[in-house]
């Protein structure tokens, strides 16, 4: 039996899993104590279910996302060593910042070298402002650590008790502002989530359940709760990426749909094309950050079922605030939710409320009741279909660097909508409608978080980069820099070679039995000539396993 | 939508070479990439990154002779190259961005009207099919091309020497020193568009006080005077001082501070083979020239100010010629084109290509036809002789979007006429109506005709 639990800012939702079929649903308001929510979901849905049976327990959260939203977190400073490139003016992150000289180019060779006394006089200055988490960066650090390191140890001697964390162990891919927020939050929220861990650990043992426990991460991936403790901002946007597994786990294999998420004051879209969620090309936003995290491409759109609605002059405008509660359920300020109210889209509520909130609007433009509450919902029908279609737009026009990427561009368009979230029942039919698809609302839609955690994956990945001519290679998850021993250093040694880091991660995280099934997502060959000579090979190679769900709810097979 | 963003359409072809070990090879971009995408450049707001398309075969047909067929000259990646080229093209004139910097390879400034093969890297024009779907498609009629590689825009030259309304501006390394051999002040363009074509041989071992010598002094007033509508730059790279093919010693600073003055709508890759120490810092620079961002930080790491001197001789000599190459702009209209280019219903011309990648000898005949109302149609006839095989001989004719009625039908005839004929003095023919944007060919042996239309 497998259980997903999604905590949320509002509520702690969870299911219980067996052979494919949903034998229980918990939906409970998330207290300030995490523990006593969790421990409430957990006694919901094992009533009568012995904790030996549990073999595994999936979690996914939004507490980290919440937290960075809201900005409740230790101030983290940051030493930068950007070196030659775009001006330093752009680095500008709200917070004490501290750049440095020295440089690495993108072969990893150092072109500048770090000069000491900067360093001191950067810690010097953070130590005086109170700081106690500094983060290190330097740019194409990801090729070579060696000046991130240098100014790491630096400032652990300095200030042993420190929390230091390098760019280079957070954000391996290319992109140094990215890898700056990556660092500075990941920094910022680790001893929060170490929190969260505890807490998580602390209820399964108060109800003895002893089977493995995993997190979910923005990509829709898994991991053992135990070994992620290093990267708390994986986990960010697990939320929207729990919804939209949930989905994928409620609809047939293979189709394409479009899901939307409708919530109190948010909108989240994501896709599902011929059965897989679309992942972002690039890192997470996080609020206005970007940073380098790997997630499903899902996009939040101000609006939901409590947004405020105004009329202002003659025109009715919709605003991304809540101020409260719908006015049919007391509320002060009309709603989305009214209008869904008075057209019998939905049975929440005071009718009266709701009309003489639509009345309010409706009253000096001379408008019934009714014209307000369908103008209101085509408002909110129109912005989200807007959305979907900017998204199918730039899906289509994501940018390719092979031919063959060029050559294998898809055109495709959903053929359901599927609608989750509070506010989804009322919409949804009218957003089908509007973009020719069918709407489906499908069973177990107000816990598809939880469903969509309790189906999900381990997934890991390796990414190695070898340059032959320069004797070395990265591993871009471990942030490992390693030296090539082998001469002449073939295409299959370096696929080889990212396998055996497969199956090493592997191994680190209790997860064996996950790559009997890998696939290679990328393997581009450089040949380097100089002066008419070939002197050496970059090799760049993906290696993953396989990424998909455990099953589909209801067909009983397998799980 | 008046937008002032910069577009970029970065196609590094990290699947396509053209042999693994030549200068055009997969790694070419590598570093470039490296750079841009380390610096967050696509994240930046000022720029919109935009996905390559493919250019139709028309689009290609439109602007080139290919023999025997274009599908037999161009591979998917130069259908990439030039298809980027046309995006961008269509999203300045939307006004979705200001400018854009097609960051493409395979290059294309050396393909000539005729394509029998791979000259130079390159196998069609990215920059002349645009100029043409330009035209075709959004009515465009007035364009400046500034080529500002190593190497003489030889194919971009041939393709608009008879066309008034293409500004065609070369600086590179003189041509007595370095590939194609061509690109000499006395080029001027034909007896239609005289002095629309100006090229200026710069020594080798010229530095950045003399490149902005010129860009000042002869770029951008004429450049200003002709008011095109569009102002394309050819922007190759191998002019740096670190190029292992050029001799040159110009700096990433200096192309940035070129781009910034002569304000390009598109900027097109060509050429660059110092793909780690020029390329990665001069595409950023550019980059952030267009997108009117600072770009004084970027800086190839062996390089301090004043590292690079030039002789007062040499410096004095191209004054004189960029003061020369002035006077004949300025007195274009007043020349006697007919002591220069003779009387006569054609003026015509003898050309001998060398195809350099492909190892072919091409002889050609070129005619324009002398018309007093519109620039003429073009008649080519051309051999080319690759190794012990067959040569192939073509007779191919061109007319102009601005071409009048008379023109146009004599054209026709012509080509009529030749196809005709019995006896086999060429393998095919070709006819390229760009007025009415009609494309068709001819294979004499299996008398078989293709036609497209745009």
């Amino acid at each position: 039996m497998y259980i997903g639990i999604d905590v949320g800012g509002t509520c702690t939702d969870a299911v219980l899993l067996d052979n494919g079929l949903v034998m229980a649903t918990a939906k409970v308001p998330s207290s300030d104590n995490i523990l006593t929510s969790l421990l409430k979901a957990l006694d919901q849905i094992m009533k009568g279910v012995p904790a030996e049976l549990i073999e595994r327990v999936v979690f996914s959260t939004t507490l980290i996302t919440n937290l960075i939203a809201e900005k409740k977190y230790d101030p983290v400073g940051l030493i930068l060593i950007p070196g030659p490139g775009l001006s330093h003016a752009h680095y500008q992150y709200n917070t004490d910042t501290y750049i440095i000289s020295g440089a690495i180019d993108y072969r990893g060779r150092e072109i500048m070298p770090l000069r000491h006394e900067e360093i001191q006089n950067a810690v010097n200055n953070l130590s005086a402002k109170g700081y106690k988490k500094v983060a290190v960066v330097g740019k194409f650090s990801v090729r070579n650590n060696k000046h991130e390191k240098e100014v790491a140890s630096r400032v652990k001697q300095y200030n042993p008790d420190w929390q230091v964390e390098m760019g280079h162990q957070v954000a391996g891919q290319l992109s140094f502002p990215r890898r700056v927020v990556s660092t500075m939050l990941t920094c910022a929220t680790r001893d929060k989530y170490s929190f969260f861990v505890d807490s998580v650990n602390e209820a399964l043992s108060r109800r003895g359940i002893k089977g493995t426990v995993y997190i979910l991460k923005a990509d829709g991936g898994t991991m053992p709760l135990s070994k992620v403790a290093g990267m708390p901002i994986e986990t960010i946007f697990s939320g929207p990426a729990a919804s939209t597994l949930g989905v994928q786990a409620l609809i047939p294999p293979g189709e394409t749909s479009v899901v939307v998420d409708i919530g109190g004051t948010t909108t989240d879209l994501a896709l599902i094309l011929s059965g897989q969620p679309l992942l972002s090309s690039r890192g997470a936003r996080v609020y206005d950050q970007l940073t380098q995290v790997r997630a499903l491409a899902v996009k939040s759109v101000p609006v939901g079922g409590d947004s405020v609605v105004e009329r202002v002059g003659k025109e009715i405008l919709l605003y991304s605030e809540r101020l409260g509660a719908p006015y049919c359920l007391g509320g002060p300020m009309p709603t989305p939710t009214d209008a869904l109210r008075v057209l019998g889209l939905t049975n929440l509520g005071n009718l009266d409320k709701a009309c003489e909130a639509m009345e309010s609007i409706g009253q000096p433009l001379g408008m019934s009741c009714n014209d307000v509450a369908s103008y209101v919902t085509n408002l909110v029908v129109d912005m989200i279909v807007q959305e979907i279609e900017m998204m199918f737009l730039q899906w289509q026009q994501e940018p390719a660097y092979r031919v063959w990427e060029v050559l294998q561009k898809r055109k495709e368009r959903p053929r359901t909508v599927v609608g989750v979230g509070g506010g989804a029942a009322g919409f949804i039919t009218q957003i089908a409608a509007r973009i020719g698809c069918y709407p489906v609302i499908p069973p177990y839609a107000r816990v598809a978080n939880a469903i969509g955690a309790a189906v999900a994956l381990p997934t890991l990945q390796v990414s190695l980069r070898a340059d032959t001519e320069q004797g070395y290679y990265t591993v871009e998850e471990e942030g490992y820099q390693g030296k090539i021993d082998k001469d002449p250093f073939s295409e299959e040694d370096a696929l080889l070679l990212a396998n055996e880091w497969l199956r090493k991660r592997a191994e680190n995280y209790g997860l064996e039995t996950m790559i009997e099934k890998t696939e290679v997502t990328r393997k581009d060959v450089f040949t380097m000539v100089r002066n008419w000579v070939t002197t050496g090979r970059i090799y760049d190679i993906c290696v993953q396993t396989s990424r998909g769900i455990m099953g589909h709810i209801g067909s009983r097979g397998g799980f | 939508m008046n937008s002032d963003k910069t577009g970029l359409i970065f196609f590094p072809a990290f699947d396509w070479a053209i042999s693994p070990t030549h200068p055009e090879r997969e790694e070419r971009l590598l570093y470039t990439r490296d750079q841009i995408f380390e610096e967050g450049v696509m994240d930046l707001p000022q720029i919109k990154e935009y996905a390559p398309r493919l250019a139709t075969l028309h689009d290609i047909a439109r602007t080139h002779f290919c023999v025997p067929r274009v599908q037999s000259q161009v591979t998917e990646a130069h259908l990439i190259a030039a298809g980027s080229t046309l995006q961008l093209g269509d999203s300045i004139i939307n006004k979705e961005i200001k400018n854009g910097f097609a960051l493409v390879r395979p290059p294309g400034h050396h393909a000539m009207r005729v394509v029998h093969g791979n000259r130079g890297f390159c196998s069609i024009n990215n920059e002349a099919i645009l100029v043409e779907y330009l035209r075709r498609r959004h009515g465009i009629k007035k364009i400046a091309i500034v080529d500002s590689d190593a190497h003489h825009g030889d194919g971009t030259q041939d393709i608009f020497y008879h066309d008034p309304d293409v500004l065609f501006i070369s600086f590179h390394q003189d041509g007595r020193t370095i590939f194609p051999g061509t690109g000499f002040t006395h080029e001027l363009g034909g007896p239609g568009a005289y002095a629309r074509t100006l090229n200026v041989p710069l020594p080798p071992g010229t530095t950045d006080d003399t490149f902005m010598y010129v860009v000042d002094n002869l770029v951008l007033p004429v450049v200003k005077e002709f008011q095109p509508e569009i102002i394309i730059n050819s922007a190759g790279q191998d002019n740096h001082y670190t190029d292992p093919l050029g001799s040159m010693r110009f700096t990433a600073r200096a192309y940035a501070d070129f781009t910034k003055k002569l304000k390009p709508h598109l900027a097109v890759l060509e050429g660059g083979y110092a793909i780690e120490s020029a390329l990665p810092y001069v595409n950023l620079a550019i980059i952030l020239a267009l997108a009117g961002a600072d770009y004084s930080y970027v800086m190839e790491p062996d390089y301090w100010p004043g590292r690079f001197k030039e002789s007062p001789d040499r410096i004095s000599n191209v004054h004189r010629m960029v003061d020369q190459l002035l006077e004949t702009w300025e007195k274009r209209d007043q020349v006697d084109l007919q002591k220069i280019f003779g009387t006569g219903k054609f003026y015509q011309r003898k050309k001998s290509i060398y195809y350099d990648t492909d190892y072919i000898e091409e002889d050609q005949l070129e005619k324009v036809r002398l018309c007093p109302d519109c620039p003429g149609y073009i008649v080519i006839e051309s051999r080319a002789e690759r190794g012990y095989r067959e040569p192939v001989r073509i007779f191919a004719v061109s007319i102009p979007f601005q071409a009048c009625n008379s023109c146009q039908s004599e054209a026709y005839d012509l080509y009529e006429e030749f196809k005709r004929k019995t006896e086999r003095s060429f393998d095919y023919l070709y006819l390229q109506d760009k007025s009415t944007d009609t494309c068709i060919s001819y294979d004499k042996k299996k008398q078989k005709e293709w036609i497209t239309e745009g």
